[in-house]
């Protein structure tokens, strides 16, 4: 029991990588279709917008199916950071990810049961999920069906905003994913947390 | 009494007329100048046709025993008419004999006179592409100017101006017959059914978007230099262009179609490239932010290389430790 706990059920694992292959496919589309250009197409413009739209809507399904089954099972506990010491502990984190773990100090939290992530993670996924998701979600369901966008707005079509706000969100989300895929690097082995998300099961 | 105050109306109506500045600016162009008194004299002319020829005319016609049924059918809207290309025609320039007088001489309307009468210049050109035309190859005889031309309503693009309303206007001209089963039957060959638009076009996508905001004529019919008129040769399926690109890139086609009347104007309003098209278009891959797309590559390339940075900082870190750990 001491080296192994088993974290993650399998609707949380089976949820976390349809999502990350949604976004990723949504990135590279996204990207095609914004940096259109005949002569260095990404994805060809008509695949692109097909796709992106198919990956759009599952992604879509895929939240809701996060978001009902945090409720359900309880899980949208662990995205709330816990007092007392919020400030310390994020404080502590960041000193470990700028200078401990060049050092070789030993992480500073370790994922339990309880309390499956650090505070940073906490917070920044928090806001991720509950505030830029809906945001990127809305947005593209907006831009999917323009008859519900204003129809202009300050001398321009009124799809600009909708349109910029999914742009910029989607900068967001995809700046996060770098770093996201980084900082699962920096568990005991380069592949331990990979490993965890994929068995559910945290090596000590 | 009441004919009287009529009379009165008509003189100050016709005071008014005179007193009315000269053409408005965008009917400044004309091929030929008209003083207010001449605009005044037609104005005048065409009242006399109107007051039959108009909603007010069927309401309360001037004279008993009309076929009115007939009458409402043959409807001119006026405010249409001045604002349309042929703002500064008589009636009677184009419907010469017969007309002046009620009833109307049997065979007024063989006197008609034709496009090609006046436009002999683009006549000719507009015959020769119309020749290798869709329309034009099975269904030339009943296929004329008119079909498409409304001369009592059509405007030329470059005078409409706003994009929205020049689209709106030539896509009613195809969608007229290609979206009416009705209309669509009295042109085609027999035991041709109607496609229906949206499915010849589902490789599109939200069709029904793009014809609010792009004219079919955009996709069939072919690119034309600068200062020349459109051309008049529709493509069939394997002419018509299906690359998205060619209208969703920055350097988008409609540059040299749609908005050709309007790129001059083009001010890069609040950095934006392509903001004139922006005005009436959010079009995915056209209406860019260069400088913040700049910057959000910036943003990517940053973290990119500071993550990169951080990587190779443990790699170090980690055999200085070995080492360390090791001597
Ligand atoms: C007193 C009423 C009246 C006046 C004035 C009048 N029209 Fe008409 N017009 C009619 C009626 C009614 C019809 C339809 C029945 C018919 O042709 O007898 C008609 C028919 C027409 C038609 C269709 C002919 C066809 O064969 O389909 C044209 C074109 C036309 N008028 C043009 C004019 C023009 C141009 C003027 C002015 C110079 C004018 N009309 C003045 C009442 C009038
Ligand atoms: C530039 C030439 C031109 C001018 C100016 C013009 N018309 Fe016409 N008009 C035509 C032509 C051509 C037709 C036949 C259209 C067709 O074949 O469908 C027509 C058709 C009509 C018809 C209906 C005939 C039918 O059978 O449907 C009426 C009524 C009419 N015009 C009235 C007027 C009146 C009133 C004015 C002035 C306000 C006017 N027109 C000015 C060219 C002109
Ligand atoms: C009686 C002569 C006459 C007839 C017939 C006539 N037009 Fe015109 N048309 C004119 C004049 C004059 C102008 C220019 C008006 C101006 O510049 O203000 C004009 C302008 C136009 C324009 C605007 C583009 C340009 O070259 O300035 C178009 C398009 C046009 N006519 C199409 C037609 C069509 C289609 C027909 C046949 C249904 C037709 N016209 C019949 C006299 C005529
Ligand atoms: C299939 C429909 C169709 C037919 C048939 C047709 N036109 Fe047109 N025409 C159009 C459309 C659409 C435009 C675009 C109007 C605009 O936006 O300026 C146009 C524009 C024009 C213009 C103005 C071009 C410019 O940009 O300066 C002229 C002149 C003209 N047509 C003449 C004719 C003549 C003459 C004929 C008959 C030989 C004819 N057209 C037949 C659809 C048609
Ligand atoms: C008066 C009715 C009418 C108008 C207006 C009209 N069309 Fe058509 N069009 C037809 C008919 C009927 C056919 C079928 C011809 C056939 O099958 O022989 C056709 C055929 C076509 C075709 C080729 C279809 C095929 O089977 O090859 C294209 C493309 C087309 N139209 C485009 C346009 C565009 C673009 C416009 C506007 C500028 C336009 N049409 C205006 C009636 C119309
Ligand atoms: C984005 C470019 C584009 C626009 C805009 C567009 N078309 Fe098309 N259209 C095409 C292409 C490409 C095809 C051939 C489709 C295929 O390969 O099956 C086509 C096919 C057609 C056909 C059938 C041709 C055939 O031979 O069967 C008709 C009719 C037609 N279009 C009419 C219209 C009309 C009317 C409009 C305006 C409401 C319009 N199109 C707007 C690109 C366009
Ligand atoms: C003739 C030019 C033209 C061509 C070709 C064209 N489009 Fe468009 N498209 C437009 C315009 C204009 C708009 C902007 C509509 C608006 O104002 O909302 C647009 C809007 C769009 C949108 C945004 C719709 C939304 O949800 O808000 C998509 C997606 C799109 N086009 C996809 C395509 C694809 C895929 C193709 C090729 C199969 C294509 N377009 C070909 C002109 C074109
Ligand atoms: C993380 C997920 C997502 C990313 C990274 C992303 C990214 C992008 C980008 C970069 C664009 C081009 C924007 C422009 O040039 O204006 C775009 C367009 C678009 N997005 Fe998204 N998007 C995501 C999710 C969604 C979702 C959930 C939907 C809705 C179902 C959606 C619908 C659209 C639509 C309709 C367009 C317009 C082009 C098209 O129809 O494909 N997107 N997206």
């Amino acid at each position: 029991m001491a080296d192994r706990e088993y974290l993650l059920s399998p609707w949380i694992r089976i949820w976390h990588w349809t999502n990350a292959v949604l976004i990723i496919t949504l990135g590279v589309t996204g990207m095609s279709v914004h940096f259109a250009d005949p002569n260095l197409p990404l994805v060809e413009f008509s695949l692109a917008v097909r796709i992106h739209n198919i990956a759009g809507v599952c992604l879509i399904v895929a939240y809701s199916f996060f978001v009902i089954g945090n409720i359900v099972t309880g899980n949208w506990w662990q995205f709330v950071p816990k007092p007392p010491g919020i400030m310390q502990r994020m404080i502590e984190q960041t000193r470990w990810y700028a200078y401990g773990m060049f050092v070789g100090e030993p992480h500073p939290h370790t994922p339990s049961k309880e309390q499956n992530f650090n505070v940073l993670q906490a917070v920044t996924y928090w806001n991720i999920m509950y505030l830029l998701m809906p945001v990127i979600l809305v947005s593209g369901l907006v831009y999917l069906y323009p008859e519900f966008a204003p129809d202009t707005l300050f001398g321009f079509d009124g799809l600009l905003p909708v349109a910029m706000l999914h742009y910029l969100s989607a900068t967001a989300i995809l700046l996060f994913l770098l770093s996201h895929i980084y900082l699962g690097t920096t568990g005991k082995t380069i592949g331990q947390l990979f490993k965890m998300m994929i068995t559910g099961w945290h090596e000590h | 009494m009441r004919s009287l105050f009529n009379k009165l109306l008509a003189i100050v109506g016709s005071f008014a007329l005179l007193a009315l500045p000269p053409m408005p600016a965008q009917a400044q162009n004309a091929t030929a100048v008209i003083s207010p008194e001449q605009l005044a004299k037609i104005h005048a002319g065409n009242d006399k046709c109107l007051a039959c020829h108009s909603q007010a005319g069927v309401e309360h016609p001037p004279l008993a025993g009309m076929d009115l049924k007939k009458l409402r059918t043959l409807i001119r809207d006026a405010d249409a008419f001045y604002a349309s290309d042929h703002q500064r025609l008589s009636c009677t320039k184009c419907h010469n004999e017969g007309y002046d007088d009620f009833p109307h001489a049997a065979d007024a309307k063989d006197n008609t006179t034709t496009c090609s009468d006046c436009h002999s210049k683009s006549a000719a050109i507009v015959d020769k592409q119309f020749a290798n035309s869709v329309h034009a190859k099975n269904l030339s005889d009943k296929f004329t100017c008119t079909t498409c031309h409304n001369p009592h309503l059509m405007r030329l693009a470059a005078k409409l101006g706003d994009p929205q309303k020049i689209v709106a206007q030539d896509n009613r001209v195809c969608l007229g017959c290609h979206d009416s089963d009705e209309q669509f039957a009295k042109f085609a060959p027999e035991k041709k059914s109607r496609p229906l638009i949206d499915d010849i076009h589902s490789w599109l996508p939200n069709t029904r978007l793009h014809w609010k905001h792009v004219r079919c004529v955009e996709c069939h019919t072919p690119a034309v230099a600068a200062g020349e008129p459109i051309s008049h040769e529709i493509f069939n399926k394997e002419k018509a262009e299906k690359n998205c690109v060619t209208c969703h890139s920055a350097n988008s086609a409609l540059k040299t179609r749609l908005y050709r009347h309007l790129v001059k104007e083009e001010e890069h309003r609040l950095g934006f490239a392509n903001s004139i098209i922006l005005a009436s278009s959010y079009m995915p891959g056209v209406t860019r932010h260069p400088l913040l797309d700049a910057l959000i590559l910036i943003a990517f390339g940053a973290t990119f290389f500071g993550l990169l940075a951080h990587g190779l900082g443990r790699i170090i870190a980690h055999y200085i430790r070995r080492r360390k750990n090791h001597g």
